[in-house]
């Protein structure tokens, strides 16, 4: 037997007191129907998932701060009352499909924390922080009310399996942002959003690099003119790894959106990025825009980066681009004729570079979070 | 201050300065003269030290310092400055974060305490007033979609805050109309003073209406060809470059 193959037997078999009432019972048939991903299989050639299937998922130290709300609740799953069940049952798997994501029902079946944070309606937007959950398999259900509007800033010490997944009411609007510190762990973690119609997701999320860090950014634009963008911002230091997969799914017509990638690879680094649309058919006059630019600071650092376009519509806007390239030499020497040493030359380049990816959101956060104006 | 020895230089395989000696003192102003791809730019970038010139010969020092063997901000903290002929356009880095780090680096390299980000703001402010730029400009990243005299004006602007012994202008005057060119000049005149020198690199005269030199050169072909005073930019002007290069004039 493969590793997979023994991880999804290990998983399957699991029975898990945590939050008895969920149904795990589809997530159980999904993960025995599909299995779970091998290393040869092409959206896992850069990460082999067998780190991830050996690495034993253990709960972290729950030294950050806990989860708070302004103008939202937040339930826990294991104390949720009849409402919160509904609302878990009504949209849980709503925007993560079991058979795309198939760690997405190990998730479900080994979840030892489970958060639902629903935001009804309101004058202001509602604010949640989401510090350290202390999981170690952790989910969390984002439920937005038609035309309510949050931010959700997220901070995960070292989740090693972190699903989240958020669900856009006609209207609604969500300002996600996720700040991923550097970490030795091996860690997978999933995004998954639909977007009702005319509502607003904007992700953001920026991010060190780990021992191995899996980011799966699935959004389904699926009602008539959502808009979603979604923002990545990395710095990988040396030796450290970072795979980022984005696919925004234009389902229904009119939706927008934008993915924008900025990263810095360093020394020994490896970066894999992959940006998707898929414009399905139907889903006229989806207007979808893809775009990357790396730096490499080293000829040992590597970035795998792939743009995938498949359009079924004959309306549509589609664009994608990729730049890579190093520090720009003549950029450098400029700064350095002014008397600035070479490094933090180097230094206020990169910042520079980075600083372009970097949102309003809990911006001074990101921005420290990616050294930018050390 | 400067003294140049015997300078050859190459740079894409192509010999650019086949030996230039010149010496600057302070308080004074040289203008460097000559024809396009007569070396003057390669000069300015070599005193600099910008990467990708080779010096097979000759020798630069700086109040007796080997200019050549210290690496660009070293010489920037000595007090060498070169205003660009072609100002880089850094996005994502403010022009303020940009002066600051100058200024910062210069200081620690003095061994001088930081300067306070209001005492940096109020001598920022001063200098764009005095070359006639928007205060908003520090805010914008540097040289972002700056017009061309913006750029040239920027360069002034570093070098009025980082005050250089040695202010070695490339091209300074090209891409500016009349106006840019006066507030320019009017800049680099208050500037000049008996503790530092100024060398204007330039193709045309009409820099030195504003900045008068002390002594002109002329590079023809990698070489001065003749050292004089402010006169001889005036023939240069209406007689051109040609009969310099023409040993028999």
């Amino acid at each position: 037997m493969t590793p997979a193959e023994t991880f999804a037997e290990r998983t399957h078999a699991q029975r898990v007191d945590y939050a008895p009432w969920l149904d795990r019972e589809a997530s159980r048939r999904a993960l025995a129907e599909h299995g779970l991903p091998e290393p040869r299989c092409e959206a896992w050639r850069y990460s082999n998932p067998n780190r991830w299937y050996q690495a034993e998922p253990r709960p972290s130290p729950s030294a950050g701060a806990s989860p708070r709300a302004v103008g939202a609740r937040l339930v826990d799953f294991a104390t949720a009352d009849d409402d919160a069940r509904t609302l878990v049952r009504d949209h849980l798997h709503t925007a993560a499909d079991r058979a795309k994501h198939p760690l997405a029902t190990v998730n479900d079946i080994a979840m030892r924390l489970g958060l639902l944070v629903h935001v009804p309606v309101s004058d202001t937007p509602a604010e949640v922080e989401l510090g350290e959950l202390g999981g170690g398999i952790e989910r969390v259900l984002v439920v937005v009310d038609p035309n309510a509007s949050a931010t959700l800033v997220e901070r995960p010490a070292t989740p090693t399996h972190r699903v989240v997944e958020c669900v856009l009411g006609e209207g609604a609007q969500l300002d996600h942002v996720r700040l991923q510190p550097p970490a030795e762990s091996v860690e997978y973690h999933l995004v998954a959003a639909r977007l009702g119609a005319a509502s607003r997701y904007r992700l953001a999320q920026y991010s060190q690099g780990a021992s191995l860090r899996r980011n799966d950014l699935h959004v389904r634009v699926a009602g008539r003119g959502g808009e979603a963008e979604v923002r990545c911002g990395y710095r990988l230091a040396a030796g450290t790894h970072l795979d980022t997969q984005v696919g925004v799914e234009h389902e229904a017509t009119d939706g927008v959106s934008r993915q924008t990638a900025r990263g810095v690879v360093g020394d020994r680094a490896r970066a894999v990025l992959n940006g998707r649309i898929h414009v399905a058919p139907g889903a006229q006059r989806s207007d979808a825009a893809l775009t990357t630019k790396s730096l490499l600071l080293a000829a040992t650092a590597q970035l795998n980066a792939k743009p995938e376009l498949t359009i079924y519509a004959d309306d549509v806007r589609c664009a994608h681009g990729a730049t890579v390239g190093e520090l720009d030499a003549d950029a450098l020497f400029y700064l350095r004729s002014r008397g600035v040493v070479e490094e933090a030359a180097r230094e206020l380049l990169i910042g520079g570079f980075l600083a372009e990816a970097v949102a309003d959101v809990a911006g001074d956060d990101a921005r420290a979070l990616l050294g930018i104006g050390r | 201050m400067l003294q140049i020895e015997n300078l050859h230089v190459r740079t894409d395989g192509r010999d650019i300065l086949q030996g230039v000696s010149l010496t600057v003192e302070r308080g004074e102003v040289h203008a460097v003269m000559g024809p396009n791809g007569s070396g003057k730019s390669t000069l300015a970038n070599v005193i600099a030290g910008r990467p990708g010139y080779e010096v097979t010969e000759g020798a630069v020092r700086f109040d007796g310092i080997d200019l050549l063997a210290l690496e660009p901000e070293e010489r920037a903290h000595h007090g060498v400055f070169l205003a660009f002929q072609y100002p880089v356009e850094i996005p994502g880095v403010s022009n303020m974060e940009f002066l600051k780090a100058a200024l910062d680096s210069r200081n620690a390299a003095a061994g001088e305490e930081e300067l306070s980000a209001i005492d940096f703001m109020r001598r920022a402010r001063g200098a764009a007033d005095r070359l006639d730029l928007n205060p908003e400009f520090l805010k914008r990243g540097v040289n972002e979609g700056f017009s061309g005299g913006e750029k040239k004006r920027n360069e002034i602007l570093q070098m009025l805050l980082l005050e250089p012994t040695l202010a070695v202008l490339d091209e300074t005057d090209s891409g500016l109309d009349i106006d840019a060119l006066r507030i320019v000049a009017a800049g680099v005149n208050a500037y000049a003073s008996p503790d530092n020198a100024v060398v204007l690199v330039t193709h045309y005269q009409r820099l030195l209406d504003h900045i008068v030199p002390d002594y002109v050169h002329v590079l023809v072909d990698g070489r001065i060809a003749r050292t004089g005073d402010k006169a001889l930019a005036l023939e240069l002007e209406s007689n051109g470059y040609g009969w310099l290069a023409d040993p028999a004039s």
